[in-house]
């Protein structure tokens, strides 16, 4: 394993050299095939390498206490539109956040769409799920002015849950005449979530003494994302939801001797739903960006433990929900400053706990060195520790604030 | 009650203001390549293409967006509704989602024309004291 990861940290750093050397220019490539002309291939990659510091727990980073630079992400894709109306698009992505992702590559997203008029075109493979502004580009540095977007509402270590799907989508924009457009997103379609990946991590963590992981289904989903584009120029309302059924994860518990019975271990398998709903507003106004978005979903069902006579329990219902607001001010071409204030409530009966909330004012710089290069600093004060997940990495919790701080650089072509 | 009719009635003035559109491009013109068969579009037809809401052409050609970034800044904002920063964003958000092509940047005038002239499907905004060969303009009405 350890040479595995050393083997995809040296293809990020060949990957880096080759962005830096062809930084500034996204590359087209012509291709003949039997003799005739194929549209070029566009190709586009970035880079981004972060660095994680906080005062008092380690987040994200499991060592960010110390300071971190297991913060790292890198994708390369390639479109094409071989026929009319027709896009092919692939992208691989490679990344790190801590104890999930671990540089072991992925096929990102690959899809390919047909657009039969500006009201509707569809598109199949393995998609970027659309969710408010950003789940479709949670992890695209470049794409935004803060290092880390509120965590409550884009996890970055939920990428391999939140991110993609296999499936397909239809899509379109229609227009609403003096009232502006209505664009929407129709998806279903399959998570398929690693077993190291960021939720299995957090299932891991909540276990109980005597539990392990073992593995955790794919799940099918279904859902939509609308955007009404008002005619205010810039301004636009967006609505998400969605359903995620069958979501399950299988461990073993094992179970002390309890005389006569000796001890065992249950293979125990818990099935739930997931409704999930978000509302977004997204306002550019000259040089400004103003945001704001709510996000909420309920997880409930059963756990099966299918050897114990009558082993199912229910498991209560449990309501997540986060919100953000935000602005930037872009002051010239190299300069953006922004701000933003989250919070994230793990558990809407214990709001008041510090333990499952999380409150996060955030101050970002983003510096457009060249068109090519970004850097960013961001200095974060948060309170409560709803989102530090693993406990193992933070035994002793309590109510007062603490900071951190959140460097990063990103090439791209 | 008074107070927020009051307020709708701005607000819904404000969107109807903001839905008539009208442009005059001050010092740029568009452009396209040869294979585009349009010769003009209404500036809504024009900001939807910048906007992504339209990404063929009639005939099912992949428009391409092409800019001269800095120069034209002023008449993209125009066309599109964005200051250069966001729209360059705009575009990123949508490539690496793989939703869309990143438009296609020139360092000059002259770069881009040649850029538009080879590319097909191609659509430029540039300085009107560009010398233009081998591309049509397109009429904004």
């Amino acid at each position: 394993m350890m040479y595995s990861h050393s083997t995809n940290k040296l293809a990020l750093a060949i990957t880096a050299a080759i962005m830096a050397s062809c930084a500034a220019q996204a590359y087209e490539v012509p291709l003949t095939f039997m003799g005739t002309n194929m549209p070029p291939l566009d190709f586009h990659g970035f880079l981004s390498q972060g660095f994680l510091y906080s005062s008092d727990y380690n987040y994200l980073a499991n060592d960010s206490k110390k300071g971190s630079f297991q913060f790292t992400e890198a994708g390369l894709n390639v479109a094409m539109n071989p026929f009319p109306r027709t896009h092919i698009t692939i992208q691989a992505f490679d990344f790190d956040v801590g104890n999930v992702g671990q540089y072991d590559p992925i096929l990102d997203y690959a899809s390919i769409e047909y657009t039969f008029n500006d009201e509707v075109g569809i598109r199949a493979g393995r998609i970027r799920r659309p969710g408010g502004i950003y789940n479709s580009i949670q992890d695209i540095d470049l794409a935004r002015t803060s290092v880390l977007l509120p965590q409550g509402v884009y996890d970055a270590r939920w990428r391999d849950f939140s991110s993609t799907i296999d499936g397909g989508d239809l899509f379109g924009n229609i227009s609403l005449k003096k009232a502006g457009s209505l664009s929407y997103e129709l998806y279903a379609g399959f998570i398929n979530m690693a077993d190291n990946g960021g939720v299995a991590r957090f299932i891991q963590n909540g276990l109980p003494l005597g539990g392990t992981f073992e593995a955790i289904d794919q799940c099918p989903i279904f859902g939509a994302q609308l955007w009404w584009n008002t005619p205010l120029d810039g301004f636009r309302i967006g609505l998400s939801g969605g359903y995620i059924s069958n979501f399950g994860y299988s461990i073993n518990q094992f179970i002390p001797p309890n005389p006569p019975f000796p001890a065992f271990t249950a293979p125990i398998h818990f099935v739930g739903n997931i409704p999930f709903g978000q509302v977004s507003a997204e306002y550019l106004y000259k040089n400004w960006t103003f945001q704001a978005e709510g996000y909420t979903y309920n997880v409930s069902g059963h756990n099966y433990a299918a050897i114990i006579p009558g082993g199912s329990a229910e498991q209560p219902e449990t309501q997540t929900a986060a919100w953000y607001v935000s602005a930037a001010y872009r002051f010239n071409k190299w300069l953006e400053v922004g701000a933003y204030y989250t919070e994230d409530y793990q558990d809407t009966t214990k709001i008041s706990d510090s333990l499952f909330f999380q409150k996060d004012a955030a101050l970002s710089f983003r510096f457009d060195i060249k068109d090519w290069w970004v850097v960013k600093a961001e200095g974060h004060y948060i309170h409560g520790t709803g989102l530090l997940a693993d406990n193992k990495d933070n035994p002793m919790q309590n109510d007062n604030g603490w900071f951190m701080l959140a460097i990063k650089t990103t090439v791209s072509f | 009650m008074k107070n927020l009719l009051l307020k709708c009635g701005l607000l819904a003035a404000l969107f109807v203001v903001g839905s008539f559109r009208s442009l005059a491009l001050d010092g740029a013109v568009v452009i396209a390549n040869s294979s585009v068969a349009a010769d003009s579009l209404s500036a809504d037809a024009l900001k939807d293409i910048y906007n992504a809401k339209t990404k063929y052409w009639d005939g099912g050609q992949a428009i391409v967006i092409a800019v001269l970034p800095e120069k034209t800044d002023a008449a993209l904002l125009q066309v599109s509704g964005m200051e250069a920063g966001a729209f360059k964003t705009f575009w990123q958000r949508l490539a690496f989602s793989g939703r869309g092509q990143q438009p296609k940047t020139a360092d000059d005038a002259a770069a881009l024309v040649a850029l538009v002239a080879s590319t097909k499907g191609a659509i430029a905004i540039v300085p009107a004291d560009a010398t233009l060969t081998g591309v049509k303009t397109i009429a904004v009405k």
